[in-house]
């Protein structure tokens, strides 16, 4: 999240997209219902009618995996307002604060849905220069904003293309509502009001998702919503430490603190910080003529990273042990989705889930469970006997066919061991111990401490390179490792002293700092000890937004609404009087409220040659609409899903994301003529993620007892459907059985003329535990993101029949 | 100072958790259900589900609702299961909880027919079975706390408080968005007047409420069961009786009646 739960009652408008809140994140909804009493608006865009839709003020239907030709048409919507009603938006935000300025490469060219040359499914280096800013070192900017080769232009041109009727043809939305949303949202840009999108795996789990999530950051860029309070794109975490293990880099492309994974090529650590330190892009004519360029202190983090790794091994000398890092080949695809295509073709031997499951969470289930009978070992570390731990004695395989060994290690749940969570809104909040853990199950750290002091046992007394790591691993932790040592290693030490450091700003590149997780630096200092343990209840902000600073720690430095910079004009006075976040500069006080992104004076009241640019993590200063780092192309376009019941793209010659992952292993794709319904699978309130957790717990299996699918009531007539009948759904994957809930909240949606029927597959039931049934990703692809290669869970082809 | 519970189900998004907050706070058991094409369950209120929630798909000229109510016994001011039990295992106390006494009860199931919400539940399936009901989780009111539910619930749809004060606060927020709200405290008058209050974007009929004057249910019951009480002595006897000899019996239909309901 940019801002914060509590922050969602700021709002003046909430679009939720991609996402049940009110039935998966029914927390959130304190927040929403308050927003609602203070009168703001409440949109849900879904192609179900939803406990989330029952609260809202507009419903507006959407095919699964149209996201980006509805949000390109808002786009559209104000870009075409703002030229006939300039006073409506902040067009000084826009102008001053984005990139919307700025002059792009004149050989940007863009077209019939393509944005250059591409080999192999990957866009040229030409085709990617080209989305470049024309001068990348000091680039000209028209904040006049006409032009032709500036960004706002250059937008304006491409969603010229998304006019209303196209874009209802393509999502089903009937246009009457759509056009409501549009003008619901887009007041939003009004100086003094704030709209806030609130998403969620709806919008991410497409093979285009990284981008329907840029199209919501252009549109509330344009609408000047982020940084400021009740406004930002909030991403609702799908389970409680998610934003946590980010953080810590569960993710395959990056280390602790969101630093770039090396790889084969980068030689050195100088090598590997000339591919990922970002130079300080300076732009000119704008007010603001500074830009902090905040990852240019790279080296002082990954340096500090592997101070607190590598500990005394590590020095100037030998590069802080850099060369123990693994590197990665660029080539290959290490996600999920690629993980198991390796397994599949036998080329991974052992796997480690911990409180994972990837039989039933992951997607192509019935391939990945073949997959893992590859291995010659697997690890299950969780609080049950899960479905991957159970792969080898599924239904329909002989368990004397599979030569697999599977360790089972119990681990301790959330009440039973100590230790943070960092929740959405980036909190980090310390949980203590409330019970033991039953029999010999344990605390994930303690699983692991046991393992690493065995693993450098066994390597002690070899010599050989590739055991160097292990050797050379700083593990100090004692007979009993405790969280705390932990915390404290995450915030970090200064070398000299022994003290912990206060902040990111101390962290150095000389070695003489250690930091596990830069972004976590402050949140345990030596004058305040753990801050994730603080439980104030006082909210301290002089506008009393709701910010509660004294409640845990957050990070950045406890900031608790990023870019909050740009919540003030270039005088530093905040765009909205009522709910500023931070405020009143004075040169011996500096900012209240909030802890400002970067201390500086507002941009009118400093010195020529220090007017800081707001957005400090950008090289440029200010916040990318335009945004040429990713894999498809600088704007979101819109394309179809891998599996898609058109024939044609509405809006271009070209179907599909160019660059999407697909997967080969086990794979087969479906077509409209045998699968004519769209699938998409969600979750229920009563159940969890796989479901392990909760098909377990008797009272939450009396309320949602079976495996169940939801069909609306023309599909289920067409197909001799009653309601509670059990029923087959089918792809070319595989098929299940369920029981079906035929319901008028799935209509037919009218695209492009002809009736499109959804069915909603819910993913949580499984073969394992108390309640069982068929798993929902039996259905789903092995396709995925063309920058993250998160799966396809949302839009697939299916058809469903009598059982 | 009665208390009480006012439910809004403009608020209400469904989420459950007072149902299983009321069964972690009381320890009871879960049932055996399925899925019977609807996203509820269990069936009904029952000995072992003293809440539930129900939802209704309603489509009308204002388009397409889909309504949440809260289903639980509704405290009467007046508790109708109170004058109908021949054994006064239950009582209206001061705080407006209505409880009761099980080892008072000996099973005749009289409440269950007075109550004109069908909330009293027989525990079909013990060897020596009582009527259950939701208490008002009279052991945390009576230690100055919220009812599990309420306590439980995330999005401000369970307010507890003075009943006064709460039927105050359900006008206001009728008065202060009349678009929002049907014009109508549900519980206000009904029945005499209930602890339990529901205000709602949609007539109560359209959510299965029962239609009730502001009559108190017990004036029907009170004269007779006050004016005998020999007669009630020898009633509550061969009832008693009646109920041990027929209990089997009883039993195995009451099983046909629950399994049916579940088809």
């Amino acid at each position: 999240m940019t801002n914060h739960w509590i922050d969602i009652r700021n709002s003046d408008c909430i679009m939720i997209i991609g996402s049940n809140a009110a039935e998966n994140h029914p927390i959130s909804f304190k927040w929403v219902a308050e927003a609602m009493e203070r009168g703001a608006k409440l949109i849900h865009v879904d192609p179900r009618f939803s406990r989330t839709s029952a609260k809202a003020h507009i419903y507006a239907p959407l095919r699964s995996g149209a996201d980006i030709a509805f949000i390109g048409g808002m786009i559209n919507y104000v870009l075409t307002d703002m030229d006939k009603h300039p006073e409506n938006y902040t067009m000084e935000y826009l102008r001053q604060y984005t990139n919307a300025a700025f002059i792009v490469n004149s050989d940007y060219g863009f077209n019939d849905g393509i944005f250059g040359e591409i080999q192999d499914g990957r866009y040229s280096e030409a085709a990617r220069n080209s989305w470049k800013y024309a001068d990348m070192n000091t680039p000209a900017t028209d904040p006049a904003l006409k032009d032709p080769r500036c960004v706002f232009q250059l937008l304006k041109k491409h969603y010229a293309r998304y006019d209303a009727d196209t874009v209802c043809r393509i999502t089903g939305t009937p246009s009457e509502v759509y056009s409501e949303v549009m003008r619901t949202f887009c007041e939003t840009g009004r100086r003094g009001k704030a709209g806030t999108i609130m998403y969620a795996m709806g919008a991410t789990q497409h093979t285009y998702g990284t981008q329907n999530i840029r199209s919501y950051a252009i549109l509330q860029l344009l609408l000047g919503n982020i940084g400021v309070a009740g406004g930002g794109i909030n991403a609702l975490r799908g389970t409680s430490n998610v934003q946590g293990s980010t953080d810590m880099a569960l993710l395959s492309h990056i280390l602790p603190g969101y630093l770039s994974v090396p790889n084969d090529q980068d030689g050195n650590l100088e090598g590997y910080l000339k591919r990922v330190r970002p130079a300080a892009i300076s732009p000119r004519n704008l007010a603001g003529d500074k830009s902090l360029n905040w990852w240019g202190n790279y080296k002082k983090y990954m340096v500090s990273l592997l101070k607190a790794w590598y500990g005394e091994a590590a020095t100037a000398d030998n590069d802080f042990c850099f060369s123990l890092l693994p590197k990665a080949d660029p080539k290959v695809n290490y996600t999920h989705i690629g993980m198991f295509e390796a397994m599949g073709e036998g080329r991974i031997k052992g796997l480690w889930c911990w409180g994972q499951n990837p039989a039933v969470g992951g997607p192509n289930a019935t391939g990945e469970r073949e997959a893992l009978g590859n291995l010659d070992w697997l690890v299950s570390a969780d609080i049950w006997l899960n479905e991957t731990a159970e792969f080898w004695k599924r239904p329909g395989v002989k368990p004397a066919d599979i030569d697999t060994e599977v360790f089972i290690l119990p681990a301790a749940a959330s009440y039973e061991k100590e230790g943070s969570i960092t929740n959405s809104g980036r909190w980090v909040q310390w949980r203590y111990r409330a019970a033991e853990p039953p029999g010999k199950a344990m605390a994930d750290l303690e699983l692991m401490d046991l393992i690493v002091v065995k693993l450098k046992e066994l390597y002690a007394k070899e010599e050989t390179p590739q055991s160097e790591g292990i050797r050379k691993l700083s593990w100090d932790y004692g007979d009993r490792i405790t969280a705390d040592a932990v915390a404290r290693e995450i915030n970090g030490y200064s070398g000299a002293t022994g003290k912990l450091i206060g902040g990111f700003g101390a962290l150095s590149d000389d070695g003489s700092t250690s930091s596990g997780n830069w972004i976590y630096c402050n949140m345990y200092t030596e004058a305040e000890g753990n801050k994730a343990k603080r439980r104030g209840t006082v909210d301290g902000h002089p506008a009393k937004i709701g910010l509660y600073s004294d409640w845990a720690w957050c990070w950045p430095m406890n900031r608790r609404i990023l870019y909050n910079r740009a919540s003030v004009d270039l005088d530093g006075r905040p765009w909205d009087d009522e709910h500023p976040v931070i405020l009143r500069y004075e040169p011996e006080m500096k900012w209240q409220g909030d802890v400002p992104d970067g201390g500086a004076a507002p941009v009118n009241k400093a010195p020529r040659g220090n007017r800081q640019l707001p957005f400090i993590m950008e090289p440029e200063g200010v916040a990318r609409i335009w945004g040429f780092g990713r894999a498809e192309g600088p704007l979101p376009e819109a394309y179809e899903p891998w599996e898609s019941p058109l024939k044609k793209n509405l809006m271009s010659g070209t179907m599909y994301n160019p660059c999407a992952f697909v997967g080969a292993y086990r794979n087969e794709r479906g077509t409209p003529d045998k699968y004519p319904c769209i699938g998409t699978t969600y979750r229920c309130t009563e159940h969890w993620q796989t479901g392990i957790m909760t098909r377990n717990l008797p009272w939450l299996v009396e309320m949602m007892p079976d495996m169940y699918i939801e069909l609306g009531e023309d599909l289920a007539k067409a197909r001799g459907l009653k309601n509670g009948d059990r029923v087959t759904v089918s792809t070319a994957r595989g098929e299940i059985s369920a029981v079906a809930l035929v319901t008028k909240r799935f209509k037919p949606l009218l695209v492009d003329g002809t009736a499109v029927h959804h069915i909603g597959v819910l993913i949580h039931w499984g073969y394992s535990g108390k309640s069982t049934g068929d798993s929902g990703n039996v259905l789903t692809a092995h396709v995925g993101d063309a920058n993250t290669t998160i799966p396809e869970f949302k839009t697939f082809l299916c058809d469903v029949r009598r059982a | 100072m009665s208390k009480g519970v006012l439910f809004d189900a403009t608020k209400c998004i469904g989420c459950r958790a007072c149902q299983v907050a009321c069964k972690s706070w009381n320890e009871n058991r879960s049932e055996d259900t399925a899925n019977r094409g609807t996203a509820e369950n269990p069936p009904h209120l029952s000995a072992d589900t003293w809440t539930k929630m129900r939802f209704t798909e309603i489509e009308g000229k204002d388009g397409f609702q889909w309504v949440f109510t809260k289903l639980q016994c509704m405290h009467c001011e007046h508790p109708a299961c109170a004058t109908a039990c021949i054994v006064g295992a239950f009582e209206k106390t001061k705080e407006g909880a209505v409880v009761y006494d099980a080892k008072k009860c000996i099973g005749c199931r009289y409440c269950m027919v007075a109550c004109p919400f069908g909330v009293p539940a027989f525990e079909w399936d013990r060897p020596i079975p009582y009527i259950r009901k939701c208490t008002f989780c009279f052991d945390r009111l009576k230690g100055g706390m919220a009812p599990s539910c309420a306590t439980a619930c995330p999005s401000g749809a369970l307010s507890f408080g003075d009943r006064a004060e709460l039927l105050a606060e359900a006008k206001r927020r009728i008065e202060t968005a009349p678009a929002r709200y049907v014009p109508h405290v549900y519980g206000e008058k009904e029945a005499g007047g209930t602890c339990w209050l529901y205000i709602s974007s949609v007539p109560f009929e359209s959510v299965g409420f029962p239609k009730l004057g502001p009559e108190r249910m017990s004036v029907f019951s009170d004269p007779l069961m006050h004016a005998v009480p020999p007669v009630a002595v020898v009633v509550a006897g061969l009832m008693t009786g009646i109920y041990w000899f027929s209990k089997r019996r009883e039993k195995i239909a009451a099983h046909e009646d629950i399994s049916e309901e579940k088809e």
